[in-house]
């Protein structure tokens, strides 16, 4: 027999209580989980989209921090690159349109013949031909949302459109978004001669010093142009940021619950104790180990609740991902960090529930927890 | 014998040799001194004594065991067990799990576990193994007569069961002093008569120091020295059995 032996069997005397105060640790970690990913999610995104294109700079103008910014006049492509250091520079335009009956879609219109493209493997179909052709490609994502094949017609915004291609990329969000040729969406948009972002590949053996210079150059010209690297442009993102601090909002409401919930549920088991506690003392145990006794009953709690949660919340993104408004928009993989913060809050859960009970436990004195009925 | 003065000292204290227990104008009031359990008790008993405090209800003699016991500290006065004022120790938890053996009224078994790991539990405090501490339950259980019962739940015990269980968890740590409080308060006379038998086979064949409270004129015929106790005070020296 151990002192864990012990505690098992504290915790199944009251069954129905135990697995109920696991539930409540399951659904707050699985919230916690949920948010946390999704949060983070939404940031790999935006980063992944520009890593898979080999972007190793994006330049933009950030004046509103809207997730989509302001556009800017597309010869500042030409400008940029002719910099020294700049290998390629690529012009895209963006915004969320409305297509058919679907849901908000990223449409985008990249610039023709660029390194931006080089990613993409074709699926269906062929690739774009001419700058102001009335020719979409398709993320497969975005073609099986919206049930379209190479050679059907779409309809954006209130003009039709041929889809030329569908295609794939390592960028999750990208196989969610409408490609247009750039001088296509300019003239749909109403943005002739405008782009809202360039990518810049850099020479592969640029310097940090170089790269540096190379961003103080752009950063300083009268553009009033903003540069991020990949990991960067997340950060930036305004939206991104409202995510990650709603989650953590968020993630500390659930903590709390929980730990008030681990706590009531502890508390009230050494209340029901009173009486086995002073047996307990009466026979020597030291009062350390009556808190041990208590702090290990709130942690096995916390954890066994923590290891359900995570698997619930695991499940909730698995079917999240498979939502048409979330489907081939958002980074949903549950990684190492998410579950480490879930077992981490877990400990935090089991230790906050479990303090006051178990000081409450130790320190009462035998002879009156005897008497106690 | 001579009857002690009023004041509950006994006179043939002083020639009682290796006492382990003695109490010196012990006092122990509560509700901020309303209510006075003990009031100046004074008592020695010697190692190896089999002795028992009666009187009836209130008399304070579950007050006086929870002192020798150190569940308790008294108001005034001086406890000394084993040669040792009891206010000086600072760590009364090792003290009861090595020096004392409990065995109350009500059993206090902890009713999730089994025969052989409530045995177990005052052992969680010496240094045994996971092994020695089962073999020596094991032992116990089988040297009380409930070696068919090791993995029964109390629930699932008859009252005389329990209370042999209840003695064996007592002798776990080898103390050499067994405090009863109405050990067969809670028992049929079959199962009174086992515990009483018990308890004699303890201090004879244990040589430890027995103090039972009871209000059982036959438990207290098995004692070697009865001291009686009303309103707080020993009023009688203590009857020698034989």
């Amino acid at each position: 027999m151990s002192l864990l032996s012990i505690v098992v069997k504290n915790l199944w005397r009251r069954p129905m209580r135990t697995v109920l105060t696991l539930a409540g640790i399951a659904i707050g970690i699985s919230a916690v989980i949920a948010l946390t990913t999704l949060a983070w999610g939404f940031e790999a995104t935006w980063v992944n989209i520009y890593k898979a294109r080999g972007a190793d700079l994006v330049v933009t103008r950030i004046t509103s921090r809207d997730p989509l910014p302001a556009p800017f006049p597309a010869t500042a492509v030409a400008d940029m690159a002719r910099l020294k250091g700049v290998r390629g520079a690529a012009g895209v335009l963006s915004d969320l349109m409305s297509i058919e009956d679907a849901p908000t879609m990223l449409v985008a219109g990249w610039q023709p013949n660029t390194f931006i493209w080089d990613h993409l493997t074709l699926k269906q179909g062929r690739w774009l031909k001419d700058d102001l052709e009335k020719t979409v490609l398709l993320g497969e994502i975005a073609a099986e949302l919206l049930h379209k094949s190479a050679g059907d017609r779409v309809q954006i915004d209130t003009e039709d459109f041929l889809v030329g291609g569908v295609f794939s990329s390592h960028a999750l969000a990208e196989n969610g978004a409408v490609l247009l040729p750039l001088g296509r969406l300019q003239v749909l948009t109403g943005r002739v001669g405008m782009v809202s972002f360039v990518n810049l590949s850099l020479d592969a053996d640029a310097t940090p010093d170089a790269i540096a210079a190379l961003r103080r150059t752009i950063e300083g010209g009268p553009g009033r142009f903003k540069v991020f690297d990949a990991n960067e442009i997340g950060q930036a993102n305004i939206a991104v940021q409202a995510g990650k601090a709603m989650s953590l909002a968020t993630s500390l409401i659930a903590v709390a619950i929980g730990a008030v919930g681990v706590m009531n549920t502890v508390l009230m088991s050494v209340f029901e104790r009173v009486h086995e506690i002073g047996i307990l003392l009466a026979l020597g145990w030291r009062r350390s180990r009556i808190i041990r006794m208590i702090m290990l009953e709130s942690l096995l709690l916390s954890l066994a609740g923590g290891v359900l949660g995570a698997a619930v919340g695991a499940a909730v993104l698995q079917v999240l991902q498979r939502l048409p408004m979330v489907h081939g928009r958002l980074e949903m993989s549950v990684g190492v960090a998410p579950l480490g913060v879930a077992l981490l809050v877990s400990l935090v859960l089991g230790v906050l529930g479990g303090v006051y009970p178990a000081w409450r436990g130790a320190h009462m004195q035998p002879t009156a927890a005897l008497r106690y009925e | 014998m001579k009857s002690a003065d009023i004041q509950g000292l006994p006179r043939y204290a002083m020639t009682v040799p290796d006492a382990l227990v003695e109490l010196r104008g012990v006092e122990r009031v509560f509700d901020k001194g309303a209510v006075a359990a003990l009031r100046g008790v004074s008592l020695t008993v010697a190692a190896r004594e089999f002795v028992s405090v009666m009187g009836p209800s209130g008399s304070g003699k579950s007050t006086l065991l929870h002192l020798i016991g150190a569940l308790d500290t008294p108001s005034a006065g001086t406890v000394f067990v084993q040669g040792e004022d009891l206010r000086a120790k600072t760590d009364l938890a090792a003290f009861r799990a090595r020096t004392i053996g409990f065995v109350f009224q009500a059993f206090h078994l902890l009713p999730t576990l089994t025969a052989l790991e409530n045995v177990q539990v005052p052992m969680f405090e010496m240094p045994w193994s996971r092994r020695e501490r089962r073999q020596r339950a094991v032992d116990l259980l089988e040297s009380v007569g409930l070696g068919d019962r090791l993995h029964h739940v109390p629930p699932t015990l008859s009252g005389g069961e329990r209370q042999r269980v209840a003695i064996a968890r007592s002798l776990a740590n080898g103390p050499p002093l067994l405090l009863a409080d109405e050990p067969t308060g809670n028992l049929d006379s079959e199962g009174a008569t086992l515990v009483i038998d018990l308890l004699c086979a303890i201090h004879r064949e244990r040589g430890m120091t027995v103090i039972v409270v009871t209000h059982d004129p036959i438990v207290a015929a098995a004692a070697e020295r009865t001291f009686r106790m009303r309103d707080g005070r020993i009023v009688e020296d203590p009857v020698v059995a034989c």
